[in-house]
């Protein structure tokens, strides 16, 4: 019994993990509707913002998600403007396409800047140690970016209903023409909505650093459980991806344990293709899901 | 086909290029090249039949690939089997799994099918290497180095080469067959505008499944020939989300749902990639790798529709300036007449579509609440009512898009026998057309392709189908807009556009929703001058109506529906004067004046 | 014509570069995978092959003609190929020297035995690269089956003695990453530790790219391993290290097989009081007795002034020193065609201990050396040190608490 509740804690917790990238990329996907496959490669510029201001200037990952915060909005806000606008009137594959023209350049830039080591902040002492509950442990830093993702989600929620902007991107990603109509900018909705998305990585990068050293593949290691997680929390849905990502979390745990630690993306894939099949909105959606 | 067409013979000159030029230059280098864009493109163009034609993105097609690679090299390593038998069980293997993914997936849209796809790749993947056992896991598997014709190993290259030709032929002939077949059409139809696709009879998931099969198939010969050529094979690349990515771009890029897009697409695409990581990997790790992705983005940004889309019709017309160019491009083109239809039929003003007693519920709403009513072979009945009062939901019972809660639809069929059908496809077979109150023609078509789709129902040769549309274009005054894309159309245009494209279909019924909202007199005029036409042909028409002038004089039969229910039914005048008709258009007040 | 044009030029470009690149040097190709997730050790192996070709060039060169190093990089087994051809059709390399990778190994080594061109495998360690009797393949590493032997050696010739336990007393498990690296060094572990008596009692594959493994690490809990034989790339070494840390796990030994446990990099991110006392099963690394390695001072001083740094992982000694034996042996064999280097490889013989890595020379029919060894490694305060076979050893082997 406690190795199932430790389990659990564990699930939980590399939820809040998972929980902190989704955010932006259900925020992506579910307001300008494309498939960022660079969404990985966002991250990893964030975790090389983080690991430089650390390496250069000592300052501690929690600290630096301002700066990093800040310069993903405009490298999102950015993508968006550039890259993704100017297709906006075109397929909806040539898109993907673009991003994973992006994503490629990308990871070679990374490479050919920093070259292939891995490269970890250091000297910090806060977020990296353990933490006793009982007969169970915790990491600190984990912890920390559980509860940080909850307030993520609570503060862009609060945004989301309570604020103009917030109320003109909610109009956008539910009808982009009724938007316009309404007086609605809705091309610097999209901006503002894909600069808010890679923010929230910028956020994440602060959180994860602690525990997760940077390379130029890293973000391949997260992007697809990402996309898992958006649809199955339903796209655009902000509690959705937060409780999708504490279910894989879960389901990683568990899998991992009872089954094989190697089948453990079986097992949530085929959780995410039955959902697709039989509850494409997802869990929270809003009625828009896949269809 | 007429070989001396400069389109022919250009495009035998390129394929044949494909194989001159390495034979001639002869180092191994450039023979690996040309294998690749050989076997690339073979790739790239079924991926087209799915990805183009059919419109799903499937970002996982190396499972197919993976598949036949597998299976071949089992079958030899295990049973000795040949691979060239070994590569047809591959395939046959690949085309069940591609029904048994995309059955369920199909009602997935763009990113949706994508992800699934790429999901469903993973799963096998990850499988493949955990049952070491079967698949030799992460280890790989190496093919036995048995040298000769039977084993699909050589020694030279240029056999290779031979071999990937024959496969990227093929494909070509495959997708060029099916894009000038009735298949193709119904693809871009159901691409399109599923819904409208399915009023004119197109079974879409029977529709989609062919063309995943044909695509898996070929994808998996390809995918067999590979395992040969690179005699090892490992999860990881055979099941390679890259390549998959790789193939649909190349596709992309060259043009998607055009059939020699793919071959440009990656004519283009890979000896680019090949040359820059020979040339620029000296530069440092990673250079390469760079400007690819940046001259993806831009060629992305620049071209968005392909190659072809871009340039296609330029380069179509200095092809079409070389010599021989205005011949036609097919001989023997015969002019077929076909019978025009039935004028008088035996069972003139008997009943044709019988409705009983239908009920709808949505939810809590009672949207049709015991309507019955019946057409008569012959006539023009008008069905009237205020806003909202669930005329088109009846419609829409009528036809098959909404299936009655309570009650049924009876159709009679030219020899006398009753049918209830059940869904669009079914009614639009029984006999009923139907046109949609907000317009849905295949933009991206021409307006004689786009009649062309509702011919289709009732033959599979499309010389056919254009010379019934040709018809159908004069009875609704088209023909001189023929060529025209439905998108440029007016409104005006695209109204008879979809009347023309149901009549296509042959109908004995014909569903009219609303068609002459929007028009203005003159059309209004042009339009009713063609519904007469079209009874006069044969058809019963029931026709939704708000323009009074043009109910009053087209109509034999009024038909008054309110708040669901079937308020009264009579000669027109009658219909109008009636102080319940008139409260309910109008108001109580109203109904004394 | 857009297509015909396109590929006439790119045709021209090739014959024009072709011909440029015939010249008097004498021509190697190197062919690693210097882009994509395995960047990291195949530029790593390329550094070796680089100070090795430096140093010959510096004494003279390859019978007197300057050597010219191309490099190709490949990042699966289709490049591999396309790299191969390219090197041995465009550029007629007398040579062709690889590949870190075993996957890239295999599949260019098919394309340069049909060109009849010598390819000298230098750190991959798949056993099947030379067991399938190829005529010019030659590799003077150790292979997975050596490393498995090394990691079986550590537990009952090291960790039994020192915790003065009998070896079959102890609860062993085995995880590894899942692609061909790990799993073919667990499957020979596997069969060795049974073939020996040992209890194993958790064999469990895991993806590379994991970003959790919390729950494997329950069960090796949950199955009170002893001894942990870890078989990992630099990512999922530090994930595991930071992991067992915070579920409290505290194996009494854990022992890698090369990869990420013999990489500075992971020390800097695990921290040094974390991996003490991990053992390692690897090419020697530099911190190994000169009496038993001579010429690894050398080969440090040389690589610090050349990258400035010190190596990051053991793979560029490795690499060094498979290059130097097969450019000696180039440079004794009567002519440059495959045939006259294959007999001169055949011929070297070096005893245990003669080479920089530690290890003899001496080459089966099948190209493989046959006294290619691992050597098994502590570290202690940060620092990676030899402490087995005695003649290489640099200090003892010592174990304590974990912190």
């Amino acid at each position: 019994m406690e190795i199932f509740i430790q389990l659990l804690l564990n699930g939980l917790l590399l939820g809040g993990t998972l929980a902190i990238i989704s955010i932006g990329l259900t925020l992506i996907f579910g307001i300008v509707r494309v498939v960022n496959f660079a969404h990985g490669e966002f991250l990893m510029i964030g975790l090389y913002a983080v690991y430089l201001l650390n390496a250069h200037f000592g300052i501690h990952p929690y600290v630096a998600i301002i700066p990093a915060t800040i310069f993903l909005f405009a490298a999102g806000a950015a993508m968006q403007r550039f890259i993704i606008q100017p297709l906006l009137s075109a397929e909806g594959h040539i898109q993907i396409f673009a991003t994973v023209g992006v994503s490629i350049a990308l990871m070679n830039g990374a490479l050919l800047i920093f070259g292939a080591d891995v490269l970890t902040v250091q000297n910090i002492s806060f977020g990296t140690s353990t933490v006793g509950m009982g007969a169970f442990r915790v990491s600190s830093g984990q912890l920390i970016t559980f509860a940080m993702s909850l307030v993520l989600v609570a503060g862009l929620h609060w945004f989301l209903q309570n604020t103009f902007v917030g109320r003109a991107v909610r109009a956008t990603a539910q009808h982009r023409n009724a938007a316009q109509l309404m007086g609605v900018n809705v091309k610097k909705i999209y901006i503002f909505a894909f600069g808010l998305g890679c923010a929230c990585l910028g956020v994440a990068s602060g959180l994860i650093a602690p525990q997760y050293p940077v390379f130029p593949t890293v973000g391949t290691f997260f992007v697809l459980t990402a996309f898992v997680i958006v649809v199955l929390g339903g796209l655009g849905s902000l509690s959705g991806a937060l409780v999708g990502s504490m279910l894989i979390g879960i389901v990683d745990s568990l899998a991992g344990y009872y089954i094989a630690p190697d089948l453990k993306e079986v097992v949530y894939f085929s959780i995410f293709l039955g959902i697709l099949v039989f509850r494409p909105t997802g869990l929270f959606g809003a009625g828009r899901g896949s269809e | 086909m007429n070989i001396m067409h400069p389109r022919v013979y250009v495009s035998v000159l390129v394929l044949a290029s494909l194989l001159v030029i390495p034979l001639t230059a002869g180092s191994p280098f450039i023979y690996h090249l040309f294998i690749l864009i050989c076997s690339y493109a073979a790739l790239a163009s079924a991926w087209n039949i799915v990805g183009g034609f059919a419109g799903q993105l499937s970002l996982g097609h190396a499972v197919f690939y993976g598949v036949g690679a597998y299976t071949t090299t089992l079958l030899m390593i295990n049973l000795g089997i040949s691979p060239w038998i070994g590569m047809f069980v591959g395939a046959i293997l690949s085309s069940m799994v591609a029904v048994l993914i995309s059955w369920p997936c199909f009602r997935l849209r763009g990113p949706f099918f994508a992800l699934a796809t790429i999901a469903v790749l993973e799963v096998v993947r990850l499988m493949a290497i955990n049952q070491h056992d079967v698949t030799g896991g992460a280890a790989g598997l190496g093919v036995p180095l048995k040298l000769g014709v039977e084993w699909m190993l050589f020694r030279p290259r240029w056999p290779y080469l031979l071999i990937a030709f024959g496969f990227l032929i093929i494909t070509l002939a495959v997708s060029w067959k099916i894009k000038n077949s009735r298949l193709g059409y119904y693809l871009i139809a159901v691409r399109e505008r599923e819904d409208a696709a399915h009023a004119v009879g197109v079974n879409s998931v029977k529709v989609k499944l062919i063309a995943v099969v044909l695509s898996a198939f070929l994808t998996s010969l390809v995918g067999s020939f590979h395992a040969m050529y690179l005699t090892f094979l490992e999860p990881g690349s055979m099941f390679s989300l890259e390549m998959s990515i790789q193939i649909a771009m190349f596709a992309l890029i060259g043009g998607l749902g055009t059939v020699s897009g793919p071959l440009i697409g990656t004519l283009l695409v890979l000896p680019l990639a090949e040359l820059a990581r020979g040339w620029l990997g000296d530069m440092g790790s990673g250079v390469h790798g760079l400007v690819y992705g940046i001259v993806l983005v831009v060629v992305v940004l620049t071209i968005p529709q392909g190659v072809v889309g871009r340039f296609g019709a330029r380069v179509f017309g200095w092809i079409d300036a070389l010599p021989g160019g205005r011949r036609p491009l097919a001989t023997g083109v015969k002019t077929v007449k076909s019978p025009a239809p039935e004028r008088q039929s035996q069972t003139s003003g008997e009943p044709i579509l019988v409705a009983e007693n239908l009920h709808k519920f949505f939810g809590g709403l009672h949207a049709t609440n015991d309507v019955s009513l019946s057409l008569a072979e012959g006539e023009i009945v008008g069905v009237i009512g205020p806003n909202g009062a669930g005329k088109t939901t009846v419609f829409n019972q009528l036809s098959g898009f909404l299936l009655p809660s309570k009650g049924q639809v009876k159709v009679r069929l030219p020899n006398g026998e009753w049918v209830t059908p059940s869904s669009p496809a079914e009614f639009a077979k029984a006999g009923i057309g139907r046109t949609f109150q907000i317009v849905q023609p295949f933009a991206d078509l021409s307006v004689c392709e786009n009649i062309m789709l509702g011919a289709f129902m009732h033959t599979a040769d499309a010389r056919e189908a254009r010379a019934i549309a040709e018809q159908v274009a004069e009875l609704t005054e088209l023909t001189n807009l023929l060529d025209t894309r439905a998108r440029n159309l007016t409104v005006g245009g695209m109204k008879r556009l979809e009347m023309a494209r149901a009549l296509a279909t042959r109908p004995r019924i014909l569903l009219l929703d609303e068609v002459m909202a929007g028009l203005n007199p003159t059309d209004v005029v042009k339009a009713i001058a063609v519904i007469r036409r079209v009874r006069d042909s044969g058809v019963s028409v029931l026709m939704i109506e708000h323009l009074m002038q043009a109910t009053m004089s087209l109509s034999d039969r009024i038909i008054v529906i309110s708040s669901g229910t079937l308020l009264m039914q009579g000669a027109p005048n009658d219909v109008i004067n009636d102080p319940q008709v008139i409260e309910a258009y109008l108001g109580k007040e109203y109904s004394h004046a | 014509m857009n297509t015909k044009s396109w590929v006439k030029t790119a045709c021209v470009i090739l014959s024009v570069s072709t011909s440029i690149a015939a010249h008097a040097d004498i021509k190697i190709g190197a062919l690693y995978p210097l882009s994509g997730s395995l960047a990291l050790l195949g530029d790593e192996s390329f550094r070796g092959l680089e100070i090795a070709v430096a140093e010959r060039n510096a004494a003279g060169g390859l019978k007197g003609e300057q050597i010219k190093l191309l490099k190709a990089d490949a990042v699966d087994a289709g490049q591999a190929v396309g790299a191969a051809r390219k090197l041995t059709s465009v550029e007629n390399v007398t040579a062709v020297f690889g590949s870190y990778s075993s996957a890239l190994s295999f599949a260019a080594t098919q394309v340069t035995e049909m060109a009849g061109v010598p390819y000298f495998e230098l750190g991959a360690v798949s056993d099947h690269i030379t067991e399938r009797n190829l005529k010019y393949v030659m590799r003077s590493n150790p292979t997975a089956r050596n490393f498995a032997e090394g990691t079986i050696t550590a537990i009952t010739q090291i960790v039994g003695p020192s915790l003065k336990v009998d070896p079959k007393q102890l609860k062993i498990a085995i995880i590894h990453e899942d692609a061909l690296y790990g799993t073919t060094i667990a499957g020979f572990q596997k069969q060795l530790a049974q073939a020996q008596g040992l209890n194993v009692v958790e064999v469990l594959p895991y993806s590379a790219k994991a970003v959790d493994l919390s729950s494997l690490i329950l069960r090796l809990k949950g199955a009170q391993a002893d001894v942990v034989l870890q078989t990992s790339y630099q990512n999922d070494t530090t994930l595991f290290f930071r992991q067992i840390r915070e579920a409290g796990f505290k194996p009494k030994a854990v022992i890698g097989a090369g990869g990420g446990y013999s990489m500075q990099d992971t020390v800097k991110v695990v921290g040094a009081q974390n991996m003490e006392s991990v053992l390692d099963v690897d090419f020697p690394q530099f911190q190994t007795s000169e009496k038993g390695a001579p010429g690894i001072s050398a080969f440090a001083k040389a690589y610090k002034d050349r990258f400035g740094s010190e190596p990051r992982s053991g793979h560029s000694l490795i690499n060094y020193v498979g290059a130097k034996i097969f450019l000696d042996a180039m440079e004794k064999s009567e002519s440059l065609e495959a045939d006259a280097i294959r007999a001169s490889v055949a011929s070297v013989d070096i005893p245990v201990g003669g080479t920089a890595a530690g290890m003899g020379v001496k080459f089966a029919e099948n190209g493989q050396n046959q006294r290619a060894s691992t050597a098994i490694m502590q570290w202690q305060d940060g620092v990676l040190k030899t402490v087995y076979p005695e003649a290489a050893a640099v200090t003892q082997v010592r174990f304590s608490d974990h912190p």
